[in-house]
């Protein structure tokens, strides 16, 4: 288990180069072939939905941005070793860097593991990463809703001695519009230059 | 045996679950490649990409998949599609099929997609499954090392 760890760290631990499904030599290349392949066609997904959770500061939460922002949602939780530990703090850089942009953006995480997201635990793990992260749990019953909105589904890999419930669950990270429509998907391999190409080109387009 | 016990003992489930597809926006194609960890292949923190790929990778590969690191088809020209879903497992990085298959190289019929400039692809039929073809450990060994223990004395 802890080979697994150690192999999942180091396999996790480093920013992506930027790519998009070709290997490119420089960020300039993969940003020019960036721009030049449009949006494309929806993928095959018919996700999203309405759902109702609590964020870490113990208020009511739903699909919908309160202040309209774009959002970045991730299913995860906050004591992930695993794909999390890479996913969640590249949101939260993501999200700053596209501020400098002036483009709003919110991320967000619905918790897998409730049990230990609590809105007491969650309030602390989420602003280690970001003052504007949102971390969102609930009853099983209400996170099934959002479960189910995305089609997400968990389960106990193993139980870890040293950080407790190892959980396996999707990773990859959803754009949504700030009424909570799903807009696109972004492996989290991507590196954050090409999130931010990609999330800045959806902007464009809900702006315009 | 080390395979056996992940897919039997770790496995892990995850992701899209079941989406709803609408099939009218892809194309069909069937392609042959390499089921690779789409982390350490782009990321560069093995080394090149000829070492991440076959058995020099195939552990590190196994478990990223478990992880839920996203798992791509490498195609001989180069291209990868990342894998929304294939048949056999109701759900995405982490299924019991993926594991299976990593490393190996399948020739699949399926709809691609491409969104964002990226590849997509849902594997609706792996056609045939030859295995792992890259003896990239000649070469490289393992990567990383500690991937396989050193025997005890």
């Amino acid at each position: 288990m802890i080979r697994a760890t150690l192999i999942a760290a180091l396999c996790l631990g480093s920013a992506a180069q930027a790519h998009d499904g070709k290997v490119h030599t420089t960020d300039a290349e993969a940003a020019a072939h960036a721009a030049s392949v449009p949006a494309g066609l929806p993928l095959p997904f018919d996700l999203g939905g309405a759902f109702t959770l609590t964020d870490q500061h113990g208020q009511q939460r739903t699909e919908a941005d309160p202040d309209g922002h774009l959002q970045l949602l991730f299913f995860g939780y906050a004591n992930c070793q695993e794909i999390c530990s890479a996913a969640l703090p590249q949101m939260a850089d993501i999200t700053a860097a596209l501020a400098a942009q002036n483009i709003n953006v919110t991320p967000v995480l619905i918790t897998v593991d409730p049990a230990r997201d609590t809105v007491e635990a969650m309030a602390p793990a989420m602003a280690k990463l970001s003052p504007d992260f949102v971390g969102l749990t609930g009853t099983d019953a209400e996170l099934a809703v959002a479960y189910k909105a995305f089609s997400i589904e968990s389960s106990l890999v193993f139980v870890d001695p040293a950080s407790g419930p190892v959980y396996a669950h999707g990773s990859f990270i959803y754009l949504l519009d700030g009424d909570g429509k799903f807009i696109t998907v972004l492996p989290p391999i991507l590196s954050n230059d090409r999130m931010i190409d990609i999330i800045a080109a959806h902007a464009a387009q809900q702006s315009g | 045996m080390f395979r056996q016990t992940l897919t039997c003992g770790l496995l892990a489930v995850s992701g899209l679950a079941a989406p709803a597809y609408a099939t009218e926006d892809g194309t069909r194609i069937t392609i042959t490649g390499e089921f690779i960890d789409t982390w350490c292949y782009f990321s560069g923190v093995m080394g090149s990409t000829d070492s991440v790929v076959g058995t020099s990778h195939h552990t590190c590969a196994t478990w990223c998949s478990a992880g839920g690191v996203p798992v791509g088809l490498l195609t001989e020209d180069g291209k990868v599609y990342m894998v929304l879903k294939i048949e056999g497992d109701t759900n995405n990085n982490g299924g019991d099929t993926l594991l299976n298959l990593a490393s190996d190289t399948i020739t699949a019929d399926g709809l691609a997609y491409e969104r964002d400039g990226l590849n997509y692809i849902v594997v609706e039929k792996v056609v045939s499954n030859a295995g792992i073809t890259r003896l990239s450990h000649e070469d490289f060994g393992a990567i990383p090392p500690f991937a396989v223990p050193e025997p005890k004395e």
